[in-house]
């Protein structure tokens, strides 16, 4: 057990344990958070809200709710497409650090957009010196997909990946219109929200270096390990192709995934990320998470293997029962290149496949969706022509 | 057969010995040819001896130096003695008191060391839960709900490096945020 988790063991059980003696006090935005935006960064902060934000002290450790609002300006020169920002209590241990992204936005230069920050975190009550709470920018992504920030989080490779499915679903809808009219973009867009509304949706319970106790259902289904191998879906343009893979199964917990992956593209790769679906004994599939490449850097030679691996534990339920996990399939859902450039499934990858129908759609066919069904078609036609 | 001690054929040589001491020693050395030459040499010895010439020296000056001597050291001996044998005497308990204490404490200690251990071990993990009202941080029984969902979450997503988002669309403006919570 690491440190960060011995403190997070030490530390979290007297936040909920000594609720009773809990005191609560409004955070206070000039002495309880630190907002860093750097001099040179394209966002000015113009105003801060922080609704009913407060901490609360819990024996040993300090709850605190996050219900801000930033007021941020694009001071740059180009449209942004992307933010990230970090918001840490505490760096290393859990519940102490959370990030909010906004994607598939457009902010022209000097427009004003607010970034809401509504998330809880805990740090330990002996952590007295400074802020409660740091907001940084972690990174802004504009429309030539160009980047700025210290991206710790990786941000610049999500909203990267955001933006091109952004791109690749405004086109599929634009093409509807332009194919069909609004009768075609009509029928794309209901069919969109019905999947949305169909798709299945898994409970996942997540551990680090083992099983995933302290589930709701963790011992739920009796099981006996044994090792799963992936089913491999191959989608036609992918630049990498999944080999093997597998994970050691037990009752509705997978643990320690991992899939051999080889760049068959001409160009070195430096991420590759694994959808991974889980089909149940009563044979509903479901998307169970994704499989990443490491955090340290990874470069795959064009015609190399590489091993994708997580030393996690995931635990399936769903309605508030376990998923007994009967087989497993895998495809490669994201990839970057070493020269920034990404990859993505095409629309027609997903049309021709069961991973429409499974996987989460982007962010932006959500807000083109959401759009239609609070606005109406003809303010979807408008956003759509837009940009 | 059984001789008589040397210094007692030296001191009857001499004619030191008492009159019982000398009735018997002489029974045996008119019996013994071995004592008797012993005796004739201790007796040759004591003449050898007795005609040594002594250096001319105050013997009453050095007399009264060695008395001034032996009691300086007396008194000296007495100056370092009260410390050092008080401490002799009483640390040697102490540090066998110490030592047992100190078996009894480490005893203890590692005792409850092989107690408390298997609980750090077995302590339960921090495990992220996603579930249909938000997303949580468990550890054994105890829940802290770290995003709720407000009514306007379309997803979350897992993923097996160790965290999971949420998203949600801004019900003023349409947009869509994605929080990010963290196992570490």
């Amino acid at each position: 057990m690491s440190i960060c988790s011995r403190i997070f063991v030490g530390v979290l059980p007297l936040a909920f344990t000594a609720a009773l003696s809990a005191q609560e006090t409004s955070l206070d935005p000039a002495s309880s958070i630190k907002i860093d935006l750097p001099a040179d960064a394209p966002l000015n902060l113009i105003s801060t809200t922080m609704g009913d934000s407060r901490a609360t002290s819990r024996g040993g450790a300090i709850v605190l709710d996050l219900h801000m609002g930033l007021t941020l300006r694009n001071s740059g020169a180009r449209h942004i497409r992307g933010v990230t920002l970090l918001i840490t209590a505490q760096e290393f241990a859990p519940g102490g650090k959370g990030s909010v992204a906004r994607p598939s936005i457009d902010v022209p230069p000097g427009e004003n957009f607010t970034l809401p920050v509504d998330i809880r975190l805990v740090r330990p009550v002996r952590e007295t010196a400074g802020p409660l709470v740091r907001v940084q920018l972690d990174g802004v992504l504009f429309d030539d997909l160009s980047f700025y920030g210290p991206n710790r989080l990786n941000s610049q490779r999500a909203l990267t990946f955001w933006e091109v499915e952004a791109q690749r679903d405004r086109a599929f809808f634009r093409q509807a219109l332009q194919a069909r009219g609004q009768k075609g973009l009509q029928e794309a867009i209901l069919a969109s929200i019905a999947r949305q509304e169909d798709r299945p949706q898994l409970d996942v319970a997540l551990s680090r270096n083992g099983r995933a106790v302290g589930s709701i259902v963790s011992s739920a289904v009796p099981g006996t390990d044994r090792v799963a191998q992936f089913a491999f879906l191959n989608l036609p343009g992918a630049p990498v192709q999944p080999l093997e893979g597998w994970a050691a199964i037990s009752g509705n917990e997978a643990r320690s995934p991992q899939v051999e992956v080889l760049n068959k593209s001409g160009r070195p790769v430096r991420y590759v990320e694994i959808g991974w679906l889980v089909k149940d004994k009563e044979g509903h599939d479901y998307l169970a998470g994704s499989v990443p490449a490491p955090e340290s850097a990874m470069v795959l030679p064009a015609g190399q293997h590489a091993r994708l691996q997580q030393d996690t534990a995931l635990k399936f339920s769903h309605g508030g029962r376990p998923i007994e996990i009967d087989s497993m399939t895998a495809y490669v859902s994201k990839v970057e290149f070493a020269d920034g450039k990404v990859w993505v499934p095409s629309r027609h990858d997903l049309d021709t496949s069961p991973l429409l129908r499974v996987t989460a759609p982007s962010p932006e066919e959500q807000r083109l969706a959401d759009i239609y069904a609070k606005k109406g078609l003809a303010a979807l036609v408008g956003e759509l022509n837009r940009y | 057969m059984n001789h008589p001690r040397e210094h007692d054929l030296a001191l009857l040589a001499g004619g030191e010995v008492g009159r019982i001491r000398r009735f018997l020693l002489d029974r045996h050395v008119h019996a013994c040819a071995d004592c008797q030459r012993k005796i004739a040499e201790y007796q040759d010895l004591r003449d050898d001896l007795a005609g040594i010439e002594f250096p001319d020296l105050n013997w009453n000056f050095l007399a009264a130096d060695m008395r001034a001597n032996i009691r300086l050291g007396l008194e000296a001996g007495a100056c370092v003695r009260a410390e050092p044998v008080l401490r002799r005497w009483n640390s040697r308990p102490a540090i066998a008191i110490a030592c047992v204490l100190l078996l009894l404490v480490a005893g203890e200690l590692l005792r409850d060391g092989r107690l408390h251990r298997p609980a750090i071990v077995d302590a339960p993990a921090p495990v992220l839960q996603s579930t249909g009202s938000g997303i949580e941080l468990r550890t054994g029984a105890n829940s802290l709900t770290l995003l709720k969902h407000n009514g306007d979450a379309v997803g979350q997503t897992v993923s097996a490096r160790g965290d999971i988002s949420a998203r949600y669309i801004d019900s003023e403006t349409g947009s869509v945020t994605i929080n990010n919570v963290y196992l570490q």
